[in-house]
């Protein structure tokens, strides 16, 4: 069509099927069904985007309209969007070791039913479980005539006890989610440690807030990359000004020991066979040996700020396509866990994840650890609850001295203008100098 | 148009429905909305969107199914989901979906002037920048939107209930060196949102931020804005006060019925039909007609949020509190207009923390409600003037306990979602610098 620069159409089709158990009482399980489309078109200036439920593909005349429908509307912006060459291609997704779909639902309100009731214990006063299947039919086009098609399944499960005794209520808490197939058998393991850590938490001290050393778990330590560097380095931040990284590419702002990676193509839980605007997905080095290498970028951002590949573009259904994570770590180093444990010396050990967020223009991040304890003459000593740690990107990374040898993912899910996408976070054990702890304890 | 002849296919459903179950109720919306977003002070993105969706909730000898599409010509496919979702739910006392009542027609979160155009939302961009220009911080990002959905409750018991709503919502990030401010508004109504002052107060709170002292670790007096009280009163208190969650024993005020729970001069309330405001309705999301709910009166805690499901199975009665996310989910406890109120008070007149915002109120425990936060545009306040900018610190409590030692409310309210909030002052903080 006469002027039309660019276009491309994502449609997604899909099932999401759930269970809810709660205190033995199956509150609701069943599946639902979605139909979405995006279609994104640059005429003269910026973006003019269609979001479409109940999406029937159409061609000739009837997509035309919808074409024309977009340039109109993208006739009320002003700034001009320039796309960066990026390669194509797709990665195969990997096969499911045992497809949800095989299982019948009854069998997977079991199954989950046998977690849940493992975190029965008689300080427990609530055990809940969820199971979630999300299947994704995801078709792709544009306007040079790339077309990809894929199939994705994610499924998984929380659990969740909740302990009471003497006024005080706590909880615990245990995920898995997975792109690998059906996960719910022989999984009671997890029920029972999310109701040993609820009851032993009725028991452990407030953490006291001041400067330490602190020791993160991989899990802690991966969702500490992904506040305290991820988005920060995510190319359309940089591009309007809103990161602290920007401008900043060849500063040192780690030891040599610290490099971090985002790779959408590894098979953990962020996975995506070819990105939201049809890029082959590639790894980025965020970080190199403590010096700030690459931006992750989509076609705008890498045109616009340069440093990095595009291919790092994600989307809900229907929504359009933002700069994100998916697998995001700090590389392995070379010491122990025991050597860690043993420098540290005295400080706290922070385990778990309840999340965490950032301020990426001010450069400041905050994320809370599930529990804790602290360390005592390189060992660990008395429980800690509620601790959280906050810092500031271009300073905080220096005070990683010393990381694992042994790397581990957790999956999760991250939100950024209001979409949701799959992610995992991971990290060997790490030891952080001069952390700034967060806790309601006093002397 | 008359609404049956729009939605015929939905008499259709409940008819098919009633061959197989007790009970059937279904939830349709259909919105379209138009977005506009900024890079910087230029508009690089415009988008339409057309939203639709169908929820359907089955009930058979008190099992409860249900299911969700958008695209309501596949309903008898989300009928037999539903169906089938049904048969695997524990079955609870169930007393039926509410009858029809006589409700007025008249839509109390719609404005009849507001028109979902492009160019409307062109204007709002322009005012924001206005106000934004008069601050040096330079403008990041952001976004303004204008949408409007109908909604349709229909029953076998009979109801036929639709509502219309509009909104208008608008946001702006700015920064200044390494200071960034943000401020937003939202509403049903073009009359109550004020494009300039929230571009003013954006490029304000970035410019004023920059270059901050520290704070010494210590107890403070602090004045948490709306926007601060908010983020931590919804993350914890809020839900504290549903149904579902205090039988489930989930719940820090589970135990509290009829005690005293926060500092005898707040009260907390629900009020679904508070004019212009942007939760406003006349039925809840199962057909439940709205009333007034006292949670919290004058520090005493007097009843707690229901919905139908948790009304019958603990014999109770619904709230009228039932909420949907949207379309696809369960109707659940939430609330409509959720309000703090009590003795107002000028409340920075003695020297105070002020804090407008925090990083990280998501990850407060909510079961025992220990919290602690990152501050973000913190401020030494001397007679209401914002005097020393505080670059880092974070604030650390429990937010139930933090209600127990409330030192004031101020005069003025504000909306955040569907909260509407004072400023609060609480003495005795615990706050920690770097």
């Amino acid at each position: 069509m006469q002027g039309v620069r660019y276009y491309d159409l994502r449609h997604v089709t899909g099932q999401v099927t759930h269970i809810d158990i709660d205190n033995s009482v199956v509150e609701s399980a069943g599946s639902s069904f979605f139909n979405k489309a995006v279609i994104r078109v640059l005429h003269k200036t910026g973006w003019g985007v269609l979001q479409i439920d109940n999406y029937t593909p159409c061609h000739g005349r009837k997509f035309d309209a919808l074409i024309r429908s977009a340039c109109r509307l993208a006739g009320i912006t002003q700034g001009k969007v320039i796309l960066g060459d990026a390669p194509r291609g797709i990665l195969g997704v990997p096969p499911l070791t045992e497809d949800p779909r095989s299982v019948d639902i009854e069998e997977k309100s079991a199954l989950l039913s046998g977690i849940e009731q493992a975190a029965v214990h008689p300080s427990v006063v609530n055990t809940r479980a969820n199971y979630i299947e999300k299947i994704e039919n995801v078709q792709f086009t544009d306007s040079s005539g790339n077309e990809y098609a894929y199939e994705m399944c994610r499924s998984g499960f929380n659990v969740l006890a909740v302990a009471s005794g003497n006024g005080n209520i706590q909880m615990g808490y245990e995920r898995e989610h997975s792109i690998h197939g059906f996960n719910l058998r022989h999984q009671q393991a997890l029920g029972k440690k999310a109701a040993g850590i609820a009851v032993a938490l009725l028991e452990a001290k407030a953490a006291k807030g001041g400067k330490m050393r602190a020791v993160l778990d991989p899990e802690l330590a991966g969702v500490f990359a992904h506040e305290a560097v991820g988005h920060a380095s995510e190319g359309d931040l940089v591009q309007e000004g809103s990161s602290v990284l920007k401008g900043k590419t060849g500063l040192k702002i780690g030891n040599e020991n610290l490099t971090i990676i985002d790779d959408p193509g590894i098979h953990e839980f962020g996975f995506d066979p070819i990105d939201a605007e049809g890029v082959a997905v590639r790894r980025t080095e965020i970080i190199k040996k403590g010096i700030i290498n690459s931006y992750l970028h989509n076609r705008e951002t890498l045109s616009s700020v340069g440093h990095g590949i595009a291919g790092h573009a994600r989307a809900m259904p229907g929504e359009p396509p933002l700069v994100r994570m998916s697998n995001t770590f700090i590389e392995e180093g070379d010491a122990t866990e025991h050597e860690i444990f043993e420098e540290c010396r005295y400080g706290i050990f922070l385990k778990g994840s309840r999340g965490g967020q950032v301020d990426p223009g001010r450069g400041i991040f905050q994320f809370n650890a599930e529990y804790g304890y602290l360390i005592e003459d390189g060992e660990c000593t008395d429980m800690v609850k509620d601790v959280s740690l906050s810092g500031e990107i271009l300073t905080t990374l220096h005070g990683i001295v010393l990381c694992g040898d042994k790397r581990i993912m957790s999956p999760g899910y991250c939100g950024k203008g209001g979409q949701s996408v799959p992610v995992s976070d991971g990290a060997p054990h790490i030891l952080l100098d001069d952390a700034v702890v967060g806790g309601s304890g006093v002397d | 148009m008359r609404w049956w002849v729009a939605v015929a296919w939905i008499d259709q459903l409940i008819h098919e429905a009633e061959k197989t179950v007790d009970e059937v109720e279904v939830f349709y919306v259909n919105g379209i909305s138009v977005s506009a977003e900024l890079k910087q002070k230029k508009v690089n993105l415009a988008t339409t969107s057309k939203d639709c969706g169908l929820g359907i909730r089955t009930i058979h000898q008190g099992k409860i199914g249900s299911s969700a599409t958008n695209d309501p010509e596949q309903w008898r496919i989300c009928l037999d989901a539903a169906i089938a979702s049904g048969k695997l739910a524990t079955p609870q006392e169930w007393r039926g979906l509410p009858a029809p009542q006589s409700l007025s027609r008249t839509p109390l979160s719609f404005d009849k002037s507001l028109e979902v155009e492009p160019a409307g939302v062109i204007d709002l961009i322009e005012k924001m920048l206005t106000g934004a220009a008069e601050h040096p911080a330079e403008v990041t990002s952001g976004a303004a939107s204008l949408s409007t959905a109908t909604v349709t409750l229909a029953n076998s018991q009979g109801v036929r209930y639709t509502d219309q709503h509009t909104g208008v919502s608008l946001s702006l990030e700015a920064i200044h060196n390494q200071s960034t401010g943000y401020e937003f508004d939202h509403s049903s109504f073009m009359e109550k949102v004020d494009p300039e002052s929230v571009g003013e107060r954006a490029t304000f709170f970035a410019t004023e931020s920059d270059n901050g002292k520290e704070i010494a670790t210590g107890e403070h007096d602090i004045l948490l804005s709306p926007l601060a009280y908010a983020e931590l009163l919804g993350n914890v208190f809020v839900p504290a006060l549903s149904g579902r969650n205090v039988h489930a024993g989930r719940s820090r005020l589970g135990q509290s019925l009829g005690g005293p729970v926060t500092d005898s001069q707040l009260t907390m309330y629900d009020d679904p039909l508070l004019a212009k405001a942007n939760g406003s309705v006349r039925w809840d999301a199962e057909g439940t007609p709205t009333r007034r709910v006292d949670f919290i009166r004058e520090g005493i805690l007097e009843t707690f949020a229901y919905d139908l499901k948790t009304a019958y199975r603990f014999d109770k009665k619904s709230t009228g509190n039932a909420i949907r996310g949207g379309f696809g989910g369960l109707p659940a406890i939430g609330h409509h207009n959720f309000v703090v109120d009590g003795k107002r008070s000028r409340v920075a007149d003695d020297r105070v923390v002020y804090i407008h915002n925090v990083v990280g109120a998501h990850t407060a425990n909510p079961t025992s409600g220990e919290f602690s936060v990152e501050l973000s545009n913190a401020f030494w306040m001397e007679d209401g003037q914002f005097e020393i900018p505080l670059r880092s610190a974070m604030l650390s409590g429990n937010v139930f306990d933090m209600h127990k030692s409330i030192s004031g409310l101020s005069k003025e309210s504000r909306a955040i979602g569907s909260l509407v909030l004072p400023s609060i002052r609480i003495n005795k903080q615990r706050i920690i610098g770097k």
